[in-house]
């Protein structure tokens, strides 16, 4: 170690120790002015950062680039900073006016949040992605994490239909769970666990993501999956502006399944000519439009800054009565006080939906729904709605026009948040915040609908359910900085989150007349006769973690972070309630460190880090009892007791260690920046919920902290600045993540006696006629995703015979419906890209988004159903039946149904001009207007609706261990035009 | 520093204890007679499985020559399994194999745990509990053994083996004889309302008659003597008698019916499970009866065992005509199909292309039944109509179900004092009330065949048939489209998830 620098670090401690003595400080103080400009057009830089070395003591530049400064007597360095721009260090001497002129273009200091915290980019030495707005997805986007779909490597953000009420599913790099959650923690503005609907896209300032186990550690029982950091755009110091945005979106119909037409299913014989000819999906599926309105209005002084925005959405669904409004309001003040000391944060945010689900089962009913058939023939017992009387098979307009399903939701959020600086180096900061939102489901099926209400003479269902949670936190920061570019950072806090959710629901029949539609539940005789049902329940649980962090960087050269989490849940077992979660992790500058040449930055990072994740539901550790049914006592029934489950007291946190290595450079005057990573984890204590022997267990299954899952995956980010002459750009970003296929190491704990007995076979095809039918083998030693089934002979799939001409695997010389099962695909993705292409050319920017999955296969599921030539005789078929005319047998799933499923497509397309500054009117700072266009094109060998890997199975309890099942109810995919304009007032 | 002083002031800051709104733990619970009672009643809500889809009711009625479940095109392939389980090839995975096995030791383990409960709970209220807990216990390993063979014998709760090891065939049979020896005196001699779905002193003597008319499949040693004292302390007991009409036992009505030794009482609103309604009837049949749900177009009787009836046994009733429906009770569903009315006559028209049904659109039930697999027609095999349908009905029926029924204790003496005597004037009287009931000529003698037939026809549907075709040696031979097996399918795998947790279970022969 030079011995400047052992000076540096000896500096760094000695006012640690002072620190912790809390030796109160005192200083004199004097102004200091000035203003910030661009070093090439002399512009001034609003918002620029002016920072007294060595302290918290800083200021931002206002509207006309100038700033004043209460410095202590003895400053004598400031730190002149500005997004975009090279920072500068200016010795002051006895100067009361310091004027900088900034560099712009080169190294990006950007500001990536860390969770309880912020570093700069140079110092990250974890996994972490930093997203900012202008990189956001546009168009009609709805969900905040839609904005991040292909942007992150190894973030795979995927909605296989278009369903407006449906949300993303979102997975950060390949499964390292066998039973608890996937999902990232979402923290908006530090609120963990932040509802993503009451976040309005267009607030967003930057999302990160915290992707390996080094900096995800810090949040314990909830950061095994990764963790998004969502902020939100503040007010900046300066005049008050005003921004207006605006978009419509018209969707129309971009796929769907491949069935015979009218006229293709008289000529393919076999099928019952009713004489019409109708298309079904015509029928159900409409141009949808939508328009989106946001307002905004910022501002402040030194002392208090603001932003209040609201948002209005109309969005319209592809399928007739899909869609929803939605209305959000968010505000947030912050004020300084006691000298500045004191910074109060307050934040609120409502939201209010109206939606209209509809039936996603119209989607399947539609596609095997008899082409022939009229809409409408006259019968009265159906509303006049033909309808033909088969097994699963319903009228799909029929499902939607007389049947009701809507959604109401109301939600606010909102905290406080105060910082005190106790010294310029230690702060102390409290937080509360509280979220509650409420859902409002209703549904009514008419008394004359043949799928559900004739059954039961018309049918209401309201359900009420309660989210809400609270959570209180208090930190202690200490900051030091040493020299130019030396720092120590500590943190130390506290935090507690307790959840609750209640749910009240009825659902009953039998009504006179269908006039009430779901607002008159005592309409349903079901009540009076005891056929009604009515449920509610109750859960609660609790979080508590006491966590500690310490960054230091020595000379942007050697950076060092240790962070401690000691978390205890409600939902674990009495003597397992706490768990401990450590991370360490470093990084070097080889350029700085070891001079290499030809790198602009070149910065190897290492980190190790254990993460927990919690179990899904609340009370598994406990033995319950509850009703359990009834029985006949002395002449009437008398409700019974029993239990519910089996005790776990051992329940506790599944455990995720991570080790995550990676370099970051920069090249060529740093238009060439990236980074390339590798991760390996290894998960221990999964949580399964095992078959148990029935005696001695009372209930026949039990969750067990057992598994053990392997996973690894490489990342890899490229941008590329391609210079283009004075006022012209072309910024080319890529990213790009190989998933290793996660591996089911063990489910099988000898001591206890817990076993899945080497595989388990699940996720069920269904009716008609494939009950019983597992698609997914889970097999310990094996990968997870495996796509289990009959075998066909690829060549000649169907026999002379007319039957299926399936593989005799095991060799026996017979095939045998069971032992000739065998893995026939992987519903894993391998390969996932994003491909960015930004241009400025003047006032006209263009955006190219390319997006594309590779290496998964998927099961299409309507072609294990419905090709086969002879189920025309009761459905409509799949055109490919054709490629199958000798086929005699039934439908029966094999290797013949599982698709390779890569797909590479023109995700996002935005044009926009902007008028020059000169040309605007008065009144106005800003115009832009642009044309939008979503899913443009996809390349895809894949057959059915969406190549997009399916990540769970909606369709059996499997869900994340089922990865790769094209399912029949899914909602069809939409193209997007959308037409917006930007306003600054 | 923080930490130090926050639990220093603030000890709820630290409190992870779990709260529970709605449901209750052991805690709160157990305290009232009331609360007692309905601890007791788990232990037979439990038996409202025994009529589930893919629980015992299937493994004893479709394994035997009674009901078959063909693959009709699309509908009922699931994989194989109800093939599997009309061709005696079940393996240890088939649903119900292992539904069967969860649903008996799920009752003998509520029968377990609420035996330990009241005897912690140490309140004299309870001591009638604890004896009928033991017998229906005992009841529910008669099955397992009858179902299984050899299974682990468990009677402890609190400090039960996790991994309990395999019992013997014979070692189950002396527990279940002991156990229900033992708490016969106990329970209770009421045969009326108080006693009516539980377990009194009839259903003990019911249990040991079925125990002991099996026992040389059980244990190699036949005990016709013990069988015969059984049904005959059950029908000189005086608390039961024939019902004049045989529906009265089937009907909707049929609740207190004089013949129900143990009855499940099943109940669309309270307590469901019965669903014969959605197994066996055609979705066409939903404007038969105008049920609130569409039938599932299942189950049917193999046209062997529905010819097994003559013309003119009230049990087998009359086919629906093109005139109309019949206008008797039948155990059996067949013949043009009507609405409600009685006078629209039903038909596909519309719905199916010709040539899936025999006779294209008019929809009539037949008791052919062309092929198991794969393309039975949806029109094949006589449905069972022998629990009453209700117009208006839901899919849970509000029949009550025999598990043990007069006529068949009639049966079993008859059958143990022909064992001991192929002469026996008594036997042969027995038999023939049954046959007088049903409208149909007396036997001049027995044989082993048309004893068995006989118990076939009355008792249709009770699941007796897998137990008794196993006693009369007639279980493991050839019928419709099953070929014969080996002898070893006259008992049930240990299920594999069951195999799989428990490493002491021995599975069974043949698997």
């Amino acid at each position: 170690m030079s011995p400047i620098l052992t000076a540096r670090v000896s500096k760094l401690l000695s006012i640690a120790v002072v620190l912790f003595l809390s030796v109160a400080m005192s200083y004199g103080q004097r102004t200091i002015t000035g203003t910030i400009t661009d070093a090439e057009n002399g512009e001034p830089l609003i918002g620029a950062s002016i920072l007294v070395q060595g302290t918290s003591v800083g200021t931002i530049t206002d509207f006309d680039g100038t700033y004043s400064l209460d410095v202590p007597e003895d400053a004598t360095t400031l730190n002149i900073s500005y997004t975009g721009y090279t920072s500068v260090d200016i010795e002051i001497g006895s100067q009361s006016t310091v004027d900088v002129a900034l560099t712009p273009g080169t190294e990006l200091e950007e500001i990536v949040v860390t969770g309880y915290g912020t570093q700069r980019q140079k110092e990250v030495t974890g996994s972490i992605a930093h997203v900012n707005a202008e990189d956001f997805n546009q168009g009609n986007v709805n969900d905040a994490t839609q904005l991040l779909q292909g942007k992150v490597g190894g973030l795979v953000i995927a909605r296989p239909g278009s369903n407006p009420n449906q949300g993303f599913s979102i997975r950060l790099r390949g499964l390292s769970t066998v039973g608890a959650s996937t999902e990232p923690l979402i923290v908006i503005d530090g609120v963990l666990g932040g509802d993503l609907n009451s976040v309005e896209p267009q607030d967003i300032e930057s999302i990160d993501v915290l992707k390996d186990g080094s900096a995800s550690a810090i949040y314990g029982t909830r950061g095994a999956s990764g963790v998004i950091l969502i902020t939100t755009k503040k007010g900046q110091v300066g005049t008050t502006r005003v921004e207006y945005s605006g978009q419509v979106t018209f969707e129309t119909v971009d796929n769907v399944t491949d069935v015979l037409d009218p006229g293709e299913y008289r000529a393919f014989g076999g099928g019952n000519d009713l004489g019409a000819s109708t298309d079904w999906f015509d029928e159900i599926m409409q141009t949808g439009s939508s328009h989106i309105h946001g307002i905004s209005l910022s501002g402040g002084t030194t002392s208090t800054t603001y932003r209040v925005s609201a948002n209005f959405r109309d969005v319209q669904g592809i399928a007739r009565t899909t869609g929803f409004q939605r209305l959000n309001f968010r505000g947030n003040l912050s004020q300084k006080a006691m000298n500045d000391r004191l910074t109060l944060t307050a934040n609120i945010a409502t939201s209010t939906e109206d939606a209209v689900l509809g039936f996603d089962e119209a989607f399947r009913y539609a596609t095997i729904y008899n082409p022939t058939s009229p809409i409408t023939d006259g019968n009265d017992r159906w509303d006049g709605y033909s309808q033909q009387v088969l097994f699963d098979y319903y009228n799909p307009v029929a499902i939607i026009e007389q049947n009701t399903n809507e959604q109401r939701t109301k939600s606010v959020a909102a905290n406080i948040r105060g910082d005190y600086d106790i010294t310029d180096e230690l702060t102390f900061s409290m937080f509360y915040s509280q979220q509650r939102s409420n859902d409002n489901f209703n549904s009514y099926w008419d008394k004359n609908s043949f799928w559900v209400g004739e059954n039961s003479g018309g049918r209401a269902r309201r359900v009420n359910e309660e989210n809400s949670d609270q959570l209180f936190r208090i930190e202690g920061n200490y900051d030091a900085s040493v020299g130019t570019n030396s720092a120590l950072k500590i943190l130390a806090a506290y935090e507690y989150q307790d959840f609750n959710f209640e749910q009240f629901g009825l659902d009953g029949g039998n009504f006179l007349t269908d006039a009430f539609s779901y607002n008159n539940v005592a309409g349903a005789q079901d009540f009076a006769t005891g056929n009604g049902t009515v449920f509610s329940n109750r859960t609660s649980s609790k979080l508590i973690a006491f966590f500690g962090r310490a960054t230091l960087n020595i000379s942007d050269t050697y950076f060092f972070s240790a962070s401690l989490r000691r978390e205890g849940s409600s939902r674990f077992g009495d003597e397992e309630k706490w768990g401990l979660f450590p991370a360490v992790s470093a990084g070097i500058d080889l350029v700085r460190a070891a001079g290499i040449s030809g790198f602009d930055q070149l910065k190897f990072r290492a980190g190790y880090g254990v993460t927990g994740n919690n179990v899904g539901q609340s009370l598994l550790a406990l033995q319950r009892f509850g009703p359990t049914g009834n029985f006949f006592f002395n002449g009437s029934f008398v409700q019974s007791f029993g239990p519910v489950s089996n005790p776990n007291p051992g329940l506790k946190w599944e455990r995720k260690e991570d080790v995550n290595v990676g370099f970051d450079f920069a090249l060529l005057d740093f238009k060439l920046t990236g980074s390339l990573e590798y991760y390996t984890s290894t998960t221990t204590d999964g949580i399964f919920l095992f078959n148990v022997p029935v005696p001695p267990n009372l209930f026949a299954q039990t969750w067990f902290n057992v598994g053990e899952v392997s996973n690894e995956g490489i990342e890899l980010a490229l941008g590329y600045n391609v210079a283009l002459g004075a006022g012209n750009s072309w910024q080319i970003d890529f990213t790009g993540s190989r998933w290793f296929t996660p591996e089911l190491v063990s489910l099988t704990d000898e001591e206890r006696g817990v076993s899945i007995g080497g595989f388990i076979d699940g996720a069920n095809l269904g009716s008609p006629g494939q009950n019983g039918t597992p698609l997914v083998r889970l097999e310990e030693g094996k990968p997870i995703g495996q796509l289990w089934g009959l075998v066909i002979n690829e060549g000649d799939p169907v026999a002379e015979d007319g039957t299926w001409n399936f593989v005799d695997v095991d060799g026996d010389g017979v095939v045998d419906d069971l032992k000739d099962r065998a893995v026939i695909g992987n519903g894993f993705p391998k390969y996932n890209i994003g491909l960015n292409n930004s241009f400025n050319f003047g006032n006209l920017d263009v955006n190219l988004f390319f997006r594309g999955v590779f290496g998964h296969e998927l099961i299409n599921t309507f072609r294990a159903f419905y090709e086969a030539p002879g189920q025309i005789s009761a459905y409509n078929i799949l055109k490919t039946s054709g490629d199958i005319p000798d086929l005699v047998d039934q439908p029966q799933f094999s290797s013949y149904h599982v698709e390779k499923a890569d797909f590479f497509k023109l995700d996002n397309l935005t044009v926009g001009y902007s008028l020059n500054e000169d040309n605007l009117p008065a009144g106005f700072s800003k115009i832009r207007i642009y044309a939008n266009v979503q899913n443009l094109f996809t390349i895809t060998g894949y057959s059915g609706v969406s190549p997009e890997a399916r990540l769970e199975d909606t369709g059996s309890s499997f869900g994340s261990l089922a990865p790769g099942i094209d399912r029949r109810n899914t909602y069809f995919t939409a193209r997007g035009f959308t037409f917006g304009v930007n306003l600054g007032l | 520093m923080i930490t130090c002083c926050l639990i220093a002031f603030m000890p709820a800051c630290t409190d992870l204890e779990e709260e529970v709104f709605s449901e209750v733990t052991a805690d709160n619970f157990f305290q009232t007679e009331d609360e007692l009672i309905s601890a007791l009643g788990a232990a037979y809500t439990s038996l409202y499985g025994y009529m589930g889809t893919t629980s015992l009711y299937a493994a004893q009625e479709v394994s035997s020559d009674e009901m078959v479940v063909p693959t009709r095109g699309p509908d009922w392939g699931d994989g194989g399994h109800w093939v599997r389980l009309h061709q005696q090839l079940w393996t240890a995975e088939d649903p119900t194999v292992t539904n069967t096995w969860n649903f008996l030791f799920g009752g003998v383990n509520s029968c377990n745990r609420l035996i330990f409960q009241f005897q912690e709970l140490q309140n004299p209220l309870t001591d009638p509990f604890i004896a009928e807990l033991e017998g229906l216990r005992a009841i529910y390993y008669l099955w397992l053994m009858d179902l299984y063979g050899n299974v682990p014998i468990v009677t402890s709760f609190a400090d039960a083996n996790p991994a309990p090891p395999t019992n013997s065939r014979a070692e189950v049979y002396n527990f279940v004889e002991t156990a229900l020896t033992a708490a016969l005196p106990l329970v209770s001699e009421s045969v009326d309302g108080t006693t009516y779905g539980r377990v009194n002193q009839m259903v003990i003597q019911m249990a040991l008659a079925k125990l002991y008319i099996n026992a040389e499949v059980y244990t190699g040693t036949p005990q016709w003597q013990k069988a015969a004292a059984a049904a005959n302390a059950i029908i000189t007991s005086g608390n039961y008698a024939l019902e004049n009409d045989y529906f009265a036992n089937f009907n909707v009505d049929n609740s207190g019916s004089s013949e129900f030794i143990l009855a499940i009482p099943y109940d669309a609103v309270f307590a469901g499970g019965l669903n014969i309604v959605m197994q066996t009837l055609s979705y066409l049949n939903q404007q038969t009866y105008d049920l609130q749900a569409q039938p599932w177009n299942g189950w049917c009787t193999l046209e062997e065992f529905y010819d097994s009836y003559e013309d003119g046994d009230l049990r087998k009733g009359e086919p629906n005509t093109e005139e109309g429906p019949s206008t008797v009770r039948s155990n059996f569903l067949v013949g043009p199909q009507w609405d409600v009315s009685g006078k629209v006559r039903l038909t596909d028209a519309g719905t199916l292309a010709s040539g899936v049904d025999p006779d294209g659109e008019p929809f009539t039930l037949r008791k052919e039944i062309n092929e198991l697999f794969p393309e039975a027609w949806r029109e094949a095999g006589a449905r069972a109509s022998k629990f009453e349908f209700e117009i208006g009905g839901r899919p849970d029926m509000n029949n009550d179900y025999p598990v043990f029924r007069y006529a068949d204790a009639m049966l079993i003496r008859a059958e143990a004092l022909w064992r001991m005597d192929p002469g026996s004037a008594e036997a042969l009287d027995l038999v023939n009330q049954i046959r007088a009931r049903a409208g149909v000529a007396e036997f001049t003698e027995l044989t082993a065949e048309n004893l068995l037939a006989e118990r076939g026809r009355e008792v249709y549907l009770e699941c007796h048939r897998r137990s008794d075709l196993i006693r009369f040696g007639e279980f493991t031979k050839a019928w419709w489209e099953k070929p014969a097996s080996e002898e070893c399918k006259e008992l049930f795998p240990i299920p594999k998830s069951q195999t799989d947790a428990n490493p002491n279970l021995v599975q069974n022969p043949c698997y």
